[in-house]
């Protein structure tokens, strides 16, 4: 399976390779995409300096924590939203044919992947992480990582829920553009904006506040007036992506057996 | 009369456009639920920022947040791609028979793209109705209102046009995704749907100002808004009707250009 993983990155390298023009331009759109959005936070806090006690320099790290995360996510698991696509075309039957678990199968599809965006995110949150001033001790570069790899298993966590739904309806195309959206505008900015009902949705139903708010919360040392929490909540993104990815495995499965059931 | 007869089939066209976005009815309903959402969203992302900052001159809280409202009800229509078929019908081959057919094409996707948002309209009633119940929406007074109306009639045959340019470069080179992709977010900041072009600073607010992205949102939303003062509308829309024959100008060149080399290609 290690065997099998490895060709694929060498398959996606060399695809690269051969469409540099195209690689060039999608690589530029992933520079716009994050541009734009601290680029209209940049402009939103030279206005409004402080976003309930947060600074423009704090919104930067917490960006770049859920970007570092996500763009992980999409280095390695982006397969996950194809699914819909294989289903609706028939090809995500051969997956069921060879012994070799399926999820594993879809992750391996060669799809001209290359790990720019992570690069950037990579780039982008050591800059972030000096220019809020964050203490690098050895619990930041302890969990720092951690966080991050919890945060792409949140993420995927989420990409195969919506994958699973496309078992019983075919086009979920809008859903996850809504569901991807929202997850983006609702870790934009400290949780500590929206009102209870919301903080506990994005605590407990879709954990996206363990991908960069609580975590932020715990290395820059923020203070969450009316909230109530521990800081060290933020450590436990790890088990909580862990434990969100094992739920979403599980629905999966039951996906799996229902798609097989009716031999559609 | 005979005018009448020539535009027939095109408002056929927008007929089976309009059926035909209309089947998605899933699709149309998760439209609406991101909405409100979003519209909480900026409820509560503006609350906390004015709760705590110096209000900006001439917009104060309720203004913003009909500002940000009006904003995304716009987007319902403007985010629609009417011209997206030129791309599909490229990369099919079918537009060299479609140039051969007895309509103007250019016009065809624009009867398209308006059945299409004709839809899409009739999907701002019911979300309007749900963010009502989030938010206040400042309503103008009549005449302000008209403007307002006229002009985003404007910004919507510039973001047209836009898009027809965008997707036209397809006669060239196929992977036009990304390119389109680019301009479309950096046009989302540039034209004042996210936050307000009365927000950047300095050189910046006066370069973004310059820009044609400012005619598809801006201008419709401070005229709406108030900041566009009742002795500034004519100038105003005046520099969106120069973007409009621009762009129509443009189109209209890229058009010709375009369906030349489909004719030499042996297409």
């Amino acid at each position: 399976m290690l065997g099998a993983y490895v060709q694929y990155w060498r398959t996606n390298l060399l695809t690269m390779l051969e469409y540099r023009a195209n690689f060039i331009m999608w690589f530029a759109f992933t520079i716009v995409y994050h541009g734009v959005a601290l680029g209209a936070l940049y402009v939103t806090m030279r206005q409004f300096p402080s976003m309930n006690g947060w600074d423009f320099r704090q919104m930067f790290f917490l960006y770049a924590l859920w970007m570092t995360g996500h763009e992980l996510h999409n280095a390695l698991f982006f397969n996950v939203v194809s699914v819909p696509e294989f289903v609706r075309e028939g090809r995500f039957d051969r997956f069921l044919v060879r012994p070799l678990d399926a999820l594993f199968q879809v992750l391996t599809v060669p799809a001209q992947l290359f790990p720019d965006g992570l690069i950037l995110a990579i780039a982008t949150f050591v800059f972030a992480t000096a220019y809020a001033h964050v203490r690098v001790d050895w619990i930041f570069c302890v969990f720092a990582p951690l966080v991050i790899a919890g945060g792409a298993l949140i993420d995927l966590g989420i990409s195969l829920g919506v994958a699973t739904v496309s078992f019983w309806f075919v086009r979920v195309d809008t859903l996850r553009w809504v569901v991807m959206s929202l997850e983006q505008d609702f870790t934009r900015y400290p949780i500590s904006i929206y009102t209870r009902g919301v903080r506990v949705v994005l605590t407990f139903i879709l954990p996206f506040a363990f991908m960069n708010f609580f975590p932020a919360v715990y290395f820059l040392h923020k203070a969450t007036t009316g909230m109530q929490i521990d800081p060290r909540l933020g450590l436990l993104t790890p088990a909580i992506g862990l434990g969100w990815f094992f739920v979403s495995y599980a629905f999966w499965q039951v996906g799996l057996r229902h798609y097989q059931g009716t031999g559609s | 009369m005979i005018a009448a007869r020539h535009f027939e089939p095109y408002v056929e066209f927008a007929k089976k456009a309009f059926a035909r976005e209309a089947t998605y009815r899933l699709e149309v309903l998760t439209e609406v639920g991101s909405l409100v959402l979003r519209v909480y969203i900026l409820r509560s992302l503006w609350t906390a920022l004015y709760a705590q900052n110096l209000a900006p001159i001439g917009l104060p809280l309720h203004g913003m947040i009909t500002y940000a409202t009006v904003a995304l009800l716009m987007s319902l229509i403007l985010e629609v791609d009417g011209t997206r078929l030129i791309r599909e019908k490229i990369r099919e081959g079918s537009i060299a028979t479609d140039l051969m057919k007895p309509i103007s094409l250019p016009t065809y996707f624009f009867s398209d793209g308006v059945g299409q948002t004709l839809l899409h309209a009739l999907l701002v009633v019911p979300s309007l109705a749900c963010a009502l119940l989030l938010v206040h929406i400042d309503v103008p007074p009549p005449a302000t209102l008209a403007v307002f109306a006229l002009s985003f009639l404007l910004g919507y045959c510039v973001n047209f046009f836009i898009n027809f340019l965008m997707n036209a470069i397809a006669f060239w080179t196929l992977e036009t995704f990304a390119i389109q992709m680019i301009v479309r977010w950096v046009s989302d900041l540039l034209s004042g749907q996210i936050i307000p072009l009365t927000f950047f600073p300095g050189v910046l607010g006066r370069l973004v100002f310059g820009l044609p992205f400012a005619a598809v949102y801006s201008t419709p939303l401070l005229i709406y808004v108030g900041i566009i003062p009742r002795t500034a509308w004519m100038p105003s829309l005046e520099i969106q009707c120069g973007w409009l024959l621009a762009f129509a100008g443009l189109s209209h060149l890229v058009w010709r250009a375009a369906s030349r080399r489909v004719v030499i290609q042996g297409g």
